[in-house]
């Protein structure tokens, strides 16, 4: 008897200016449909409906909307970018499917056919400052992309310094895909901070972290042990190809692949049976995951409506590679921990802080106390923003 | 280079919602939840003004809302105000404008837009009544005018000295007392006027 077959989009970007972490949320959304085809766990297949927007984000919605009205799928994994996903919203809304989104992102956003299977602001960006503040000093430089992620992460990190008797000294942006850095790392020479928050993404942040490593080269004050750079969104894969201008740099996720857990080795050895080669990240593992999420919703619910999945999603806890999670029904996000990596020559991570428990979301930091890292100072300004501690 | 207005935190704030109860309420408690803001609604009694007064936010229903509905004159809400506007009849958002609204949300409500009216509502209405208050003191303090015109007149009467000297006497009258040179303008004609009174 041939089991029944639900059809899932996959819209990932494998070509273009974020092409890696692109790459990463295709191959775990591919790995986890091809476990759950293989296994005996679900009683149907998942049959992949893809369709690659190559970094363009005016083709994502046209692309979307097509795998949507020929295959009348109602879950698509997907998106990188926070610009990609707020052109695929409207197309999701008004077609009653939902977006399976499994990238970190910057918050300030709670669509109903969006679920959220990555970290925001509150489980990234706050807890890696908490950390980084009384190791290294308040004095940040900041530097990102010219688009939503990099000025609002930067918007975020200000507030938090502000609040945590912490300064900005710089915050510069290039356009997506731009590699003439130059001007950003003299200007952090001169200003000295006490670490740089890198909100670039792709080649851009390639090039500025080896420019940086040159610097640190030509000037000790500035090597990783002194003035780290440090960034929410740049894992195994990239850093592998990097080798020394990574290393010592400082990255917070709830995934990595040296994540010291049953689950984890288990995920690893799966993957490796399954033939998997080169580094698992947690675009990967988020990818992955909200197939996971998906594939069980349809077993204990028995159908791929929307309104089946997210009820059957929002109910139990599912297994993912970081542990078991559940959707929050209010926000469509999840609760996540926040680990600290530092990057090694190797393209792993050493993990420098393992969360105990997971931070539930708060994607419009309302609940979320941003005087970070043992600050003690009263907020700088008479608007002072939310001050309890952080759990 | 971006604004840097500080975006509020909504930490602890209260929000009424004064619409009838439908889907679109529903909506907007929702995003209400996420966002992390308490909020309730009441319809069409919006209950003691003492109380409708600790709200940090009021949304109230442009298409059925009526002006008996608020224990204040149009325009002055002691507290933001967003109109949830269904028909764009001229009539309705005019009615919606005068009752002061800082912001608004289109009908049907979905799972977004109430973050950012909330945050354009908050500045609205802080600036607004930022600017209220700067009118209210430039009107006192030209209707002070005649008082300092006539300090200026006593002094040179008295005094024999001409205008300027006279009126740079009740600036530094004004500077040694820490008083608005109305007052101590004020206080120049009430001298004046008592001495008089004594003769």
């Amino acid at each position: 008897m041939t089991r029944p077959r639900f059809p899932i989009g996959v819209l990932f970007s494998r070509s273009g200016p974020y092409e890696a972490p692109g790459r990463q949320g295709f191959d775990g959304a591919m790995a986890a449909i091809a476990a759950i085809n293989a296994g005996k766990r679900h009683d149907f297949d998942l049959m992949p409906v893809i369709a690659d927007p190559q970094g363009n984000a005016d083709r994502y919605a046209i692309l979307c909307q097509e795998m949507l009205r020929a295959h009348r799928l109602r879950h698509v994994v997907g998106c990188t970018t926070s610009w990609s996903r707020k052109e695929v919203i409207p197309v999701v809304e008004k077609n009653d499917a939902l977006l399976w989104y499994p990238c970190v992102y910057e918050g300030f956003e709670a669509s109903e056919n969006v679920v959220y299977v990555a970290a925001c602001a509150n489980q990234h960006l706050v807890p890696l400052l908490d950390f980084i503040l009384p190791r290294f000093g308040r004095q940040a430089a900041l530097v990102g992309s010219n688009y939503i992620w990099g000025w609002e992460t930067n918007r975020i990190a200000r507030e938090a310094m502000l609040h945590s008797g912490g300064a900005v000294v710089s915050e510069r942006y290039v356009p997506i895909g731009d590699t003439d850095i130059g001007h950003l790392v003299a200007e952090i020479r001169q200003k000295r901070p006490s670490f740089v928050l890198n909100n670039l993404i792709g080649p851009s942040s390639y090039a500025f972290l080896r420019a940086y490593h040159a610097l640190g080269r030509e000037d000790p004050d500035f090597h990783p042990d002194r003035r780290p750079v440090i960034s929410c969104n740049l894992y195994e894969g990239e850093i592998g190809s990097l080798g020394a201008a990574a290393a010592g740099h400082f990255t917070v996720s709830c995934y990595f692949e040296a994540l010291p857990t049953a689950a984890n080795r288990a995920f690893l050895r799966d993957l490796a049976a399954a033939g998997t080669t080169g580094p698992v990240t947690a675009f990967f593992a988020e990818s992955y995951a909200a197939v996971m999420l998906i594939a069980d919703a349809i077993a204990a619910g028995g159908s791929d409506a929307i309104e089946t999945v997210l009820a059957a999603a929002t109910r139990s806890h599912a297994a993912t590679p970081w542990g078991e999670i559940a959707i929050d029904p209010v926000t469509h996000h999840v609760a996540l921990p926040a680990h600290i990596g530092r990057a090694r020559a190797d393209g792993a991570f050493d993990i420098v802080e393992l969360a105990g428990q997971a931070i539930a979301p708060d994607p419009f930091l309302t609940r979320t106390a941003l005087r970070l890292g043992g600050a003690s100072a009263r907020p700088a300004t008479a608007q002072a923003g939310n001050l309890r501690v952080v759990s | 280079m971006m604004d840097r207005r500080t975006i509020p935190s909504f930490d602890n704030w209260r929000a009424l919602v004064a619409h009838r109860p439908h889907a679109n309420v529903d909506a907007i408690l929702l995003q209400f939840e996420r966002i992390g803001i308490a909020a309730i609604h009441r319809w069409p009694d919006l209950g003691p003004a003492g109380e409708l007064a600790g709200f940090d936010v009021l949304l109230f229903d442009a298409d059925m809302g009526f002006d008996a509905q608020f224990p204040w004159e149009p325009g002055a809400a002691p507290m933001p105000t967003i109109a949830l506007i269904g028909s764009e009849a001229p009539g309705r958002v005019s009615w919606a404008l005068n009752r002061g609204a800082d912001a608004h949300l289109l009908k049907p409500i979905g799972s977004a837009g109430l973050y950012s009216a909330l945050v354009i509502a908050h500045h609205a209405h802080r600036h607004r009544r930022a600017l209220l208050a700067e009118i209210a003191d430039l009107k006192a303090r030209q209707a002070a005018r005649e008082i300092v015109a006539e300090a200026t007149a006593v002094l040179m009467l008295r005094d024999a000295i001409p205008a300027k000297t006279a009126f740079n006497q009740i600036r530094r009258l004004a500077m040694a007392s820490r008083q608005s040179i109305e007052q101590a303008a004020a206080a120049i004609v009430e001298t004046a006027d008592s001495r008089r009174l004594r003769r």
